[in-house]
């Protein structure tokens, strides 16, 4: 019999073509295996802590995109109806406390705002509450509960600055409103100066009050 | 014969290669959203995602939870009557009807900067013992789970996740 010897060089190279490419495919799939690994170990390490806070900058507590603008406008009720308006305040510096009666780091934060707000009250400051409670409009009968319930957790706690209802309104306004408590220092001009995402010490309330009254 | 090897050879390494390509455009194993808290889950339903109960006739069924780490939430007794108890149900009409649930007691937990005020929290795995009493046949049952989170400097707004069970009722 005849020996064929193209056939079978050519055999030998189909053969390497495709150990060639499975090579590279089972490298890539490795590869590509690894990044997601990695991807999911950074995702992990990134979750683990469970925080709500934000990343810092400038050292400021919660890195707002609102810092440097002015206060989104608002108008609100109180617990008595009466409609108030961020405007109404303009000249005064104003602590915006967004908070809720189910909030627990909100409740152990109010004494210091009340302490706070007190102290610096005759320098032209004052705290707006702002309650993220649910309420329910279009149901009166709800809605007065609603509100019964708000006040009785601001006479609890004896607030006895302004506080509004249906700050889930200004969400969008305000960079979502994820979690609460958080707080929004205003200047005399009424723009943002920084803000604070959950509690902080008495101590960085009071220093970001003075950074809102203009003072060293 | 060797023409057809040849084909063969070069389909499979098609094939293979197809399957690689495929491999590279899953997504990350961890599709997490981000930092605990803000955008992912707080609480995840584990399991069971099955269970088989004789119809008609109220049966248990445990029901296990993961709360995320660094989270807390409220137990279904929390110390405050403002705070928000975790609460399951089952809405009407999924074939399935809930009698009662028996709820784990909440561990006692303080806030770093309120050691005095005590918490009655869930944290990590727990279950709820739920009393179910499934109708005969199928049902794909949307339970509900309402909660609220926080971490030790704030919370989330109470959210309710879907609790999706295949509950079997065998006559």
């Amino acid at each position: 019999m005849e020996e064929r010897p193209f056939p079978v060089k050519r055999n030998t190279l189909v053969i390497g073509a495709v150990l060639f490419i499975l090579a590279v495919f089972a490298w890539a799939g490795w590869a590509n295996f690894e990044y997601r690994k990695q991807s999911a170990e950074r995702l992990l390490a990134n979750s683990a802590q469970g925080e709500l806070v934000a990343a810092e900058e400038d050292g400021a507590p919660y890195a707002t995109p609102l810092k440097g603008k002015a206060a989104p406008a608002f108008t609100l009720e109180d617990l008595s109806g009466k409609k108030v308006s961020l405007t109404s305040y303009k000249g005064k510096a104003l602590l915006i406390n967004f908070w809720a009666t189910w909030c627990a780091p909100c409740k152990i934060e109010t004494p210091w705002l009340i302490e706070l707000r007190n102290r610096y009250a005759p320098q032209g400051f004052e705290v707006l509450g702002v309650s993220a409670d649910d309420i329910d409009r279009d149901d009166r009968r709800k809605l007065a509960e609603e509100k019964k319930e708000i006040s009785g957790a601001v006479q609890q706690l004896g607030i006895p600055y302004p506080v509004l209802i249906d700050g889930s309104s200004l969400s969008e306004q305000y960079g979502g409103l994820d979690s609460l408590p958080t707080s929004f220092f205003v200047d005399r001009n009424g723009t943002v100066v920084t803000a604070q995402l959950g509690i902080a010490s008495k101590d960085e309330i009071e220093g970001n009050i003075k950074k809102a009254l203009g003072a060293k | 014969m060797f023409a057809m090897d040849s084909r063969i050879r070069i389909s499979a390494a098609i094939a293979l290669s197809l399957a690689s390509f495929q491999t590279a455009a899953q997504p990350p194993l961890f599709d997490g959203m981000g930092r605990a808290g803000v955008k992912t889950a707080a609480v995840e339903y584990l399991f069971p995602e099955q269970v088989t109960l004789p119809a008609n006739t109220p049966s248990t069924v445990t029901l296990h939870f993961r709360v995320a780490p660094g989270l807390h939430i409220n137990s279904h007794t929390p110390k405050d009557s403002y705070f928000i108890p975790t609460e399951f149900s089952i809405p009407d009409g999924s074939g399935v009807r809930l009698e009662g649930a028996s709820y784990p007691a909440g561990a006692d937990f303080t806030l770093p900067l309120d050691p005095d005020t005590k918490l009655s929290v869930y944290s990590g795995e727990f279950a709820i013992q739920a009393r179910m009493v499934a109708a005969a046949g199928n049902h794909m049952v949307e339970a509900k789970l309402r909660y609220q989170a926080c971490d030790n400097s704030a919370c989330m707004p109470p959210k309710t996740i879907t609790v999706a069970m295949d509950v079997v009722g065998k006559q």
